[in-house]
C-alpha cells in the first residue's frame, strides 16, 4: 500500500500542474482502476520477492515435475537435473564423504550382489556359447584356427559367433581433437585415447583439406579388415565408434541420438572447453550405452541336443580309449609276468614310453625268444619295444642248453644240469667223452661233471677195426728191424680197416694207435730196447705210407718188457720178435 | 584432468621430430609425417601440484615438396616454434610461421626454440637474437635434441604459459 501511495503522488503533482483541470478524470480513473492496480502491485511485489516466489514454486514443484514427466517422459527432466545433481553429489562427497557413505550403505550390499550376479550371468552365457561351439565340428575348426593363429579359443569362437560388437567409443572435441570421453568393451586392447583421437581428427582434417569439403562434414566411415570406424559429427564434437563385424544401420541412428543428447546436455561445457575434461567425467556412462554387441543365434534345442550327443560320443570315445589302454596294459603286464618266469630273462622295468610299452632287462642269448611269447599272446609287437642287455644266466636249464650248444653231444647222449653239475646220460663215443672231460668245466655255470650215467659207446666199425688191429702181429727175423714182404702185405690188408678208427661216424678223429715194438729175450737188453723201437718205427712209417695219420701214431719200443708169450720156445720167441698194436679207449670216471 | 593440444612448427629438418622423440615415447611411426602430414604424441607434465596432458601434434615441416597443413593447427593451445641455428633460412621461416600462426589462431602461447645448440660453432645466426626477440616478449631457448638441453624445459615453460 505504501508503494501505491507512492505511485499516486506523481499523479497528484500532475494534477496541480495542470491546474486541477483533469482532477476529476484522475479521481475517476483511480476509482475504477485502483483495485486492479493494487492487485498488480501486489503481484509485482510477490514476483520480485525471492522468498514469496520460492514459497509459490514450492507449492507446485512436485506437481510440475509430475506433469513434466507425463508430458515428455523422463529424458528431458533427467538431462536437466543430472548435471546439478552430479555436481551436488560431488561437492557433498568432497565435504563429508561419511554422509553419502551412510546413505549408500543400505544399498551397497544388494548393488554389489546384483553386479556380481550380472557379471556371472554374462560369463555363464559366454561360457555356454563357447562350450556349445567347442563341441561341434565348427568348434574343432575354430580350435585349429586358434592353434594356427596363436589366439585363445574363446576369442576365436567369440569373433566367429559375433554379428557385430562396438568395441570402443570416442567422444572427440571437434576443434582441438582432444578426447572428452572414451568407453571400451571388456577385453578389448586399446591405444591411448588422446593419441587415437588426435590422429582421427588429423585424418578428418586431412580429408577435408584434400577434397575441399565443408568444415561441418567429414569422414563418416573408415574400414580396416573386419573393423569399421563410424564417425558421427556434431557442431562441437564427434563420436567415433570402433565396430567389429557388420553393424545394423540403426546403430548409426543411436550414435547420432547419443551425440545429440551429449550436445544438449553439455552444450555450455563444449562451447567453453579449454582442455579441462573434468566437466565431462559423467559422459563415459552415456558412451558405454553404445557398446552394443550381437551374436549369432543358433537353434537352442537342436543345438543343445547336438551338444549332449556330441558330449556323449566324446565320453564314450574317451571311456573306450581309457578302457582299451587299460586292457592293453593288463595284457602286456601278463606277458611280462610270463617273461619273468622264464630262465635266462630278468625284467628290470616295464612301463610306457612315448606312447609305447617299454620292457627293459637282461637276457641270456640262449633264453626263450620274447617275440615268440608276444606272438603267442596275439599282441601287437609294434606297440612295445624290448631293450635287452646280454648276460650269462646260471639257471640249470640255460646252463644245460649252453653245454649242449658247446659240447654237441651225440644223439645217444642227453645233457642235464642240476645245481651246476653236468649230468650226461646215455652212451657216447670215447673220443667225445674225452672232449667232454677236457672242456666241460670251461663252460659258464658248470662246476662239476657226473659221469655215473654215461656209458662208453663203441661203434661196430670202430670195434672191428680196433679188434683187428689189436690182433695183428708183425713178426721179424732175429735181430732185424726190416719188414718182410709178407708183413708188408699183411699191413696193406689191414690198412683199409684202420681207417674206421680215424673216420668213424661219431668223430673219433683223435683216436691214438700205439705201435709197440717187442724182442725176444736173446741178446742184450739195451740192444733189444733199441731194436724194438726201430721195429715199431719201421711199421709206423709203413702205416703212414698206407694212409694212417702220422699224428695218430704213437711209437714205442718195450724190448722184452711186454713179451707176447713166455719166451720158452722157438715159436714163442718168433712171436715175441714182433710189433703189436694198441688202441686205448677212454674210460668213464 | 587438463589436456592441451600443442603443435610443433618449423621448417623441414630443424629437429621437431627429434625434440618430440626426446620428450615422449611414440606409438605411431614417423612415416605419418610424410603420409598424413602429422604425428600425434602425448606427454604428461607435472606442474606444481597439477598434471597437464600435452597432446603433441608434430606437423610436417614445410619444404619445397609439401606444404604445411594449417588445418592441423586449429584448436591448438600453444606451440613450439623451432628453427635450426645452423641454417639462417629456418630462422627467418620461423618468424613467418609465427605471423601465420597469429593469423590462424590469434595470440596463443608459444616458445621459440633455436635448435642444434650442440653445433654452436656452426651457427649461422647472430648471437643477439635472444635480446631482440625478448623485446617482443618472446620466450627464446637454445635447445639440442641430441643432448637434451632445454627440451624438457621448453615443454614445461610452454605448459606453464598455457595454464596462465
Amino acid at each position: 500500500m505504501a508503494d501505491a501511495s507512492t505511485k499516486r503522488a506523481p499523479s497528484e503533482s500532475a494534477e496541480e500542474a495542470a491546474g486541477n483541470g483533469t482532477g476529476s478524470l484522475e479521481e475517476l480513473r483511480h476509482l475504477i482502476l485502483a483495485p486492479e492496480q493494487e492487485a498488480l502491485d501486489r503481484l509485482q511485489q510477490r514476483v520480485a520477492d525471492p522468498q514469496s516466489r520460492t514459497a509459490d514454486v514450492s507449492d507446485v514443484v512436485a506437481e510440475a515435475i509430475q506433469l513434466r514427466r507425463e508430458q515428455d517422459g523422463d529424458n528431458a527432466l533427467r538431462d536437466a537435473l543430472a548435471p546439478t545433481i552430479e555436481s551436488s553429489l560431488r561437492e557433498s562427497v568432497r565435504k563429508d564423504p561419511a554422509a553419502i557413505a551412510d546413505a549408500l550403505f543400505p544399498v551397497m550390499g544388494p548393488a554389489i550382489r546384483r553386479s556380481i550376479l550380472e557379471t556371472l550371468r554374462a560369463f555363464l552365457e559366454s561360457f555356454n556359447q563357447v562350450m556349445e561351439q567347442s563341441l561341434s565340428w565348427q568348434g574343432l575348426q575354430w580350435r585349429v584356427e586358434a592353434l594356427r593363429t596363436g589366439r585363445r579359443f574363446s576369442e576365436v569362437a567369440l569373433l566367429h559367433s559375433l554379428v557385430f560388437r562396438v568395441e570402443q567409443i570416442f567422444l572427440i572435441h571437434k576443434k582441438t581433437g582432444l578426447p572428452l570421453g572414451h568407453a571400451v568393451a571388456p577385453a578389448v586392447a586399446t591405444e591411448d585415447p588422446s593419441l587415437v583421437s588426435g590422429m582421427l581428427s588429423a585424418i578428418q582434417d586431412f580429408v577435408r583439406d584434400s577434397f575441399h569439403t565443408p568444415s561441418d562434414q567429414g569422414v563418416g566411415r573408415m574400414n580396416v579388415g573386419d573393423l569399421d570406424v563410424w564417425i558421427e559429427h556434431g557442431p562441437q564434437g564427434s563420436l567415433a565408434a570402433v565396430i567389429r563385424g557388420i553393424a545394423p544401420h540403426d546403430l548409426r541412428d543411436r550414435l547420432a541420438e547419443t551425440l545429440e543428447a551429449i550436445h544438449r546436455q553439455y552444450a555450455a561445457e563444449l562451447e567453453r572447453f579449454d582442455g579441462n575434461t573434468g566437466a565431462f567425467q559423467s559422459v563415459n556412462p552415456i558412451l558405454a550405452q553404445c557398446l552394443e554387441a550381437r551374436y549369432k543365434q543358433g537353434a537352442p534345442r537342436r543345438g543343445r541336443r547336438y551338444v549332449w550327443a556330441t558330449a556323449g560320443v566324446i565320453v564314450l570315445l574317451v571311456g573306450g580309449w581309457i578302457g582299451w589302454r587299460w586292457w592293453q596294459y593288463h595284457r602286456w603286464s601278463e606277458l611280462v609276468s610270463t617273461l619273468r618266469e622264464q630262465p635266462g630273462i630278468v625284467i628290470t622295468s616295464f612301463g610306457r614310453e612315448h606312447g609305447r610299452f617299454a620292457i627293459r632287462g637282461l637276457r641270456d642269448p640262449l633264453a626263450a625268444d620274447p617275440a615268440e611269447f608276444v606272438k603267442d599272446a596275439t599282441l601287437d609287437p609294434k606297440s612295445a619295444a624290448f631293450h635287452w642287455g646280454a648276460y650269462y644266466a646260471l639257471d640249470d636249464a640255460i646252463v644245460a642248453k649252453r653245454a649242449t650248444a658247446e659240447l654237441a653231444p651225440p644223439q645217444s647222449t642227453v645233457l642235464m644240469v642240476e645245481n651246476g653239475t653236468l649230468l650226461p646220460r646215455g652212451n657216447a663215443p670215447p673220443i667225445w667223452i674225452s672232449d667232454l672231460k677236457r672242456r666241460a668245466l670251461e663252460i659258464p655255470g658248470i662246476r662239476a661233471v657226473d659221469f655215473s650215467h654215461l656209458a662208453i659207446e663203441d661203434t661196430a666199425a670202430f670195434g672191428i677195426a680196433r679188434h683187428e688191429i689189436m690182433n695183428t702181429v708183425i713178426t721179424f727175423p732175429l735181430g732185424s728191424p726190416e719188414l718182410s714182404a709178407a708183413d708188408v702185405a699183411s699191413l696193406r690188408t689191414v690198412a683199409p680197416t684202420l681207417q674206421h678208427l680215424f673216420v668213424p661216424p661219431d668223430g673219433h678223429a683223435d683216436t691214438i694207435l700205439e705201435v709197440v715194438g717187442h724182442t725176444d729175450s736173446s741178446g742184450a737188453e739195451l740192444i733189444n730196447e733199441s731194436l724194438s723201437q726201430r721195429r715199431a718205427e719201421q711199421v709206423a712209417r709203413m702205416l703212414a705210407k698206407l694212409g694212417v695219420p702220422e699224428t695218430s701214431l704213437r711209437v714205442k719200443g718195450v724190448g722184452t718188457a711186454q713179451p707176447l708169450r713166455p719166451d720158452d720156445s722157438e715159436e714163442n720167441r718168433r712171436l715175441n720178435r714182433s710189433v703189436t698194436f694198441l688202441v686205448p679207449v677212454p674210460q668213464s670216471e | 584432468m587438463i589436456q592441451k593440444k600443442i603443435c610443433m612448427l618449423g621448417s623441414f629438418a630443424v629437429g621437431k621430430t627429434s625434440l618430440v622423440r626426446r620428450f615422449v615415447d611414440s606409438i605411431y611411426s614417423d612415416t605419418y609425417h610424410t603420409t598424413v602430414g602429422v604425428k600425434v604424441d602425448k606427454k604428461v607434465v607435472a606442474l606444481d601440484d597439477r598434471e597437464v596432458t600435452l597432446v603433441l601434434w608434430d606437423l610436417y615441416g614445410e619444404d619445397d615438396f609439401q606444404k604445411m597443413r594449417w588445418s592441423y593447427f586449429r584448436g591448438a593451445s600453444g606451440y613450439l616454434l623451432v628453427a635450426d641455428g645452423t641454417r639462417r633460412a629456418t630462422f627467418d621461416k620461423a618468424l613467418e610461421l609465427e605471423e601465420r600462426a597469429r593469423q590462424e589462431a590469434g595470440v596463443i602461447p608459444f616458445v621459440f626454440l633455436v635448435n642444434k645448440c650442440d653445433l654452436a660453432e656452426e651457427w649461422d645466426v647472430d648471437g643477439g637474437f635472444e635480446s631482440q626477440l625478448a623485446a617482443k616478449s618472446w620466450t627464446v631457448l637454445r635447445s639440442s635434441a641430441k643432448t637434451g638441453e632445454n627440451v624438457e624445459e621448453a615443454f614445461r615453460q610452454l605448459a606453464r604459459k598455457m595454464l596462465g
